[in-house]
């Protein structure tokens, strides 16, 4: 566990002097405020619902970037070698690195508090419901991470495993879309339960529900367990 | 200008067996076995591509080997990978460095990742950087120091968890003469309660650190031993370096065979086989010769009986070097056997 | 074979397997999450929750399987309040199709699908169409929707899924049931609209698909024939009359009984027993039935305890009081009338007590155990009579009766005051009319409400929320970065 610390603490050490972090950082706060202005442009409403229905599949988009380098910039500067020579199991490896991109996420989210704190100021929002929404947010970021981890972990080449992660994430939404093109009925159900936005729409109106959160936690934990697998499988390769 | 490294004979610490390594249809690595004891520095020593960088990862447990197997510290580094991880600090050939980190929190990182408890970590670190000289370097960033420091940085890396078998490779490369000695010294006085497998292409550094070494050339070990034993299997054969002018500048082609003839004489080279034919400018042919015996009376017979005029001749003392070169040479020069992974 | 090969081969099988059957088991543990589901509502007032009565409704819904369309059209476009009721609209519906098997649903935008709404001939925005097989109920905007509040405070409600579950209602209910309401000695009148009319029970009445009917028995006396209950009749209601019923009417109505109808009869404080009470084995005695927990601020309003009867069940479930005024105590004789099971409905707390005048304390009357009547106080009572007892004749059904010691309650007043006695109202004629199946769904009077939270912004507020979310919040992450950067500049 203590080595999953080390791990998680360098994540972030690393992220954090990097300018890249900062423009990153940055471009995710323009893009969220932009859904904000717009959402409660077009809506009137003292509600967050469009910022955080964009901002869910923004992220598909933006976490695979985030997770890209895991393992392909410690190939590069060989740190790779020494990972995997010290001894740090390989799940506590990733469970450090899983915890810090989602610590990053944590953070991108907790910056954006500042749209909340404006309802507020001007309105009413509806405190349960904000506190759900972001809840369902941190878990699409555990989840994306996840997904982006394992193909960072296929490839030694960042941009490819970026898209890679985008391309592996892009059928989880939509599926959804597609459901409705489906006219069998278990079908159509399957390709719903496979889509995050089906999970993830309940908490953007201020619903917890167990299976909701249970499909994010094993999704997550379904993309560790690959990563995992595709790290261990280069020892005996 | 050095004391000799202390006697070898602890126990076997290091033992590979039949390390073999295919990349795809490329064998990398063939055949390799070897041991080393405690308390004593093995030289792994061979040209660039020669399979050392691959079979140090193989030692450590990095790269699977493709055939054979390697026990360290009485752990077989594939079965029991996490027992052998714990007991070695290994120097890859490129330091393992993460570029925006300080020093400081790098080795903090590495000492939290080794295990070492909280309380002995400052203290630790502390020790380690003075040893490699980083003495009051640790706010600097990793990203911004030269290749002598980079190299420094990962030797502490390596040693900071005080392990019992350390595998480096090409530790002093990049560091300037001064800080060659510092190290090296450091190295040998590791290797005094450890096992340290060092891998170079600098001779010299195996002359000076090791006892015995592990020469390796495409892959393939060629030959292990003492230092001294394989200085001796130069010495099977002494030789000679002759400087001879032929008369008739058209007829210098006949100088080898001649002496080659003669029954003292195992085997005759022109040294400068790009100018065998014209000489220096006094026209005089530099040739090396081989001989069991001592065929220097026999060669100034020939040489006197033909005209030629003898202007050198001097028995010339086996070096490491010329041990590599020979042993090696007798495996062919080429080295296109492909860059170690 | 090569060891290389081998260990691929052992570790390569071993890993393929694992991995399949772990993402396999993963994919079962979701399928049991789901199964072993359960959820909070964090929502203001619980707003995506469907109320427990409209879920009673879905499931009969599925129970019947004929799939129910809803075809939702949206608000004007450009109305500052469109996006908030289109979106309410959705919610609603999405969350009845999470929970129905049958319920299908679509969204439609008014202006662009004008083919639609010409064929379901809909000539408004927000309006609603239930359709299920050949019955169609219409839902328009005016009962999605409604304004509370005043001034600054004034806002918009959704009141939908009231609306809808009205609808569901009226979508299920079987043909039309007719109830007659007895006239002629001062009852409460169906057609009035003050606080002391049923107008409202009416309404609820007619969306429950009963038709309620006058009957005046003193006619056909006045004419020499013997009145008789109309053989339509699914139930006969005696609401508090306040003079006393002929002999004729009487026995008219025990006949009714006998024939295995169905009753509701309200007495009240003050009002003739009817003669055939005592025969059903129940007295009025003399006094108000109280008790110490009231509806405040009133101090002669109990709020009874509901007893264990089909006609309770949902209200229980849903904690919807009833509240009466000034109530008649009933009581049920010692020993009850053979063939005959009574069942107390409501009842007074265990400290209620029968009023019979006395010392008033603080402005309040208290028990007096020398004069006033012990509690706790039966106040409504469920009858039901066998064929072949002295009451119903042999062959017939089990006729129902419901007595209630206040016919307040189900006065527009009353009703409007507390949304339980229409809940009441309606499950009591449902379980009189035979109708047990759809008891615990009642009126939809009950329901979510969610607001609207329009942001009151100027224009010059709302340049401030823009440059605040897209420039100051960049702008501060920029910094840091190159406060960061300067700081291990040399370094």
């Amino acid at each position: 566990m203590s080595a999953a610390w080390a791990i998680f603490k360098k994540e972030l050490r690393v992220w954090f002097v990097s300018p890249i972090a900062y423009v990153f950082l940055g471009a995710f706060l323009f893009l969220a405020g932009l859904f904000f202005v717009m959402g409660i442009q077009q809506n009137g409403e003292a509600s967050l619902r469009a910022m955080f229905s964009n901002l869910s599949v923004s992220l598909l988009f933006l976490l695979p970037l985030l997770t890209m380098k895991h393992f392909a910039e410690e190939e590069r500067l060989g740190t790779f070698e020494f990972l995997m020579t010290a001894p740090v199991p390989l799940w506590a490896l990733l469970l450090g690195k899983w915890a810090a991109s989602l610590a990053l996420c944590a953070l991108l989210l907790l910056l954006t508090g500042v749209f909340p704190l404006l309802l507020a100021i001007y309105g009413d929002p509806d405190w349960g419901v904000i506190a759900t929404s972001y809840l369902g947010l941190l878990l699409c970021c555990g989840a994306f991470s996840s997904a982006g981890l394992f193909t960072s972990s296929l490839s030694d080449e960042p941009v490819a495993a970026g898209l890679g992660g985008v391309l592996v994430l892009l059928p989880f939404w939509i599926a959804g879309g597609a459901a409705h093109l489906v006219d069998w009925e278990p079908g159509r159900q399957a390709l719903r339960q496979l889509s995050f936005l089906t999970h993830v729409e309940p908490f953007s109106v201020g619903v917890i529900d167990s299976s909701h959160v249970a499909w994010f936690v094993l999704f997550s934990f379904a993309f560790l367990f690959l990563t995992w697998r595709s790290v261990e499988s280069r020892r005996w390769r | 200008m050095t004391a000799p490294p202390p006697p070898a004979g602890g126990d076997v610490v290091v033992q590979a067996v039949g390390l073999r390594r295919r990349f795809g249809d490329l064998v990398a690595v063939d055949d390799v076995s070897f041991e080393a004891h405690r308390g004593e520095i093995l030289g792994f020593i061979g040209p660039n591509g020669a399979g050392k960088t691959t079979s140090m990862r193989m030692v450590t447990g990095y790269l699977p080997a493709t055939e054979g197997k390697a026990v360290v510290a009485g752990f077989d580094v594939f079965d029991d990978n996490m027992e052998v991880r714990r007991r070695v600090g290994y120097l890859p050939e490129r330091p393992p460095l993460y570029p925006e980190l300080t020093i400081g929190s790098y080795l903090q990182f590495v000492a939290e990742l080794r295990g070492i408890e909280r309380g002995r970590r400052d203290r630790r670190i502390g020790e380690v950087m003075d040893r490699v000289g980083l003495s009051g370097w640790e706010d600097r960033v990793l990203g911004s120091l030269s290749k002598g420091y980079r190299q420094r940085v990962g030797l502490a890396q390596a040693v900071l968890h005080d392990p019992q078998v350390l595998v480096l490779d090409e530790p002093t490369s990049g560091l300037d003469p001064a800080q060659v000695v510092d190290i090296r010294e450091f190295i040998r006085d590791l290797a005094r309660e450890r096992t340290v497998i060092l891998s170079t292409h600098i001779l010299s550094e195996v002359e000076r650190l090791c006892r015995r070494a592990v020469l390796i050339a495409r892959g393939r070990v060629v030959a292990q031993g003492s230092l001294d034993a394989l200085r001796a299997r130069v010495d099977r054969g002494t030789r000679f370096r002759v400087e001879l002018r032929h008369p008739d500048a058209g007829e210098r082609a006949q100088i080898a065979p001649l002496i080659g003839a003669l029954e003292e004489v195992e085997q005759v080279r022109p040294l400068d086989p790009a100018d065998a034919d014209a000489g220096d400018d006094e026209g005089f042919l530099p040739f090396e010769i081989r001989a069991p015996g001592d065929p220097r009376t026999a060669i100034a017979r020939l040489a006197t009986a033909r005209g030629w005029t003898l202007r050198a001749m001097e028995r010339r003392a086996p070096d490491l070097e010329e041990a590599f070169l020979h042993i090696v040479g007798k495996e062919g020069h080429t080295q296109a056997r492909g860059e170690g992974r | 074979m090569k060891q290389a090969t081998r260990r691929l081969l052992a570790h390569g099988t071993n890993a393929t397997l694992v991995t399949v059957m772990v993402i396999a088991s993963l994919c079962l543990l979701f399928v049991l999450a789901d199964a072993t589901r359960w959820s909070v509502d964090l929502s203001e007032g619980a707003s995506n929750t469907l109320q427990a009565e409209t879920r009673e409704k879905l499931n009969l819904l599925d129970q019947d399987g004929q799939t129910l369309t809803i075809t939702a059209f949206t608000s004007q476009a450009g109305k500052e309040e469109a996006p908030f009721k289109n979106q309410a609209v959705e919610d609603l519906l999405k969350a009845l199709d999470a929970e129905s098997q049958v319920v299908s649903w679509r969204l439609m935008d008014f202006d662009r699908e004008r083919l639609t709404a010409e064929k379901l001939s809909v000539t408004e925005y927000g309006h609603i169409v239930l359709q299920r097989g050949q019955e169609r109920v219409d839902i328009s905007d005016r009962e999605l929707f409604r304004r509370v509040g005043t001034g600054p405070d004034k806002r918009l409600e959704f009141v939908g899924e009231a609306a809808i579950s009205r609808g569901f209602s009226q979508i299920m209910a079987p043909s039309q049931r007719v109830a007659y309401l007895l006239t002629g000695h001062g009852e409460l009148d169906a057609e009035k609209s003050g606080p002391d009319g049923l107008s409202e029970l009416a309404g609820l009445l007619d969306r429950e698909r009963y038709e309620v009917r006058p009957l005046d028995l003193l006619r056909t006396d006045r004419e020499g024939v013997l009145p008789t209950i109309p053989e339509d009749a699914a139930v006969v209601v005696v609401a508090r009359p306040t003079q006393a019923l002929t002999a004729a009417e009487e026995d008219a109505l025990l006949g009714w009984i006998g024939r295995g109808g169905a009753l509701l009869l309200a007495v009240d404080v003050g009002t003739p027993t009817p003669e055939l009470l005592r025969r059903l084995g129940i007295s009025v005695p003399d006094g108000v039935a109280l008790q110490p927990e009231m509806q405040v601020p009133y101090r002669d309003r109990p709020i009874p305890r509901f007893r264990p009867h089909a006609i309770t069940t949902g209200l229980i479930e849903d904690k919807l009081p009833v509240v009466l005024s000034h109530p008649a105590p009933l009581k049920l004789a010692d020993a009850a009338p053979e063939a005959q099971v009574a069942t107390p409905v409501l009842q007074s707390t265990r400290d209620g007590w029968i009023d019979r005048g006395g010392a008033l304390v603080g402005g309040g009357a208290v028990y007096e155990p020398e004069l006033d009547g012990a509690g706790p106080v039966d106040l409504a009572v469920a009858l039901e009579l066998r064929p072949g007892g002295p009451m119903v004749r042999a062959g017939r059904p089990v006729a129902r009766v419901l007595v209630l010691g206040d016919g307040d309650l189900i006065t527009n007043g009353m009703i409007g005051d507390a949304p339980g006695n229409a809940v009441f109202a309606v499950h009591a004629m449902h379980w009189l009319a035979g109708d047990d199946r759809r008891l615990g769904v009642a009126t939809g009077a009950v329901g979510r409400a969610t607001r609207s939270r329009r942001l009151a912004i100027t224009a010059e507020d709302a340049s401030v929320i823009r440059w605040t979310s897209l420039g100051l919040m960049p702008l501060l992450v920029a910094l840091a970065g190159l406060t960061t950067w300067l700081s291990r500049r040399g370094r």
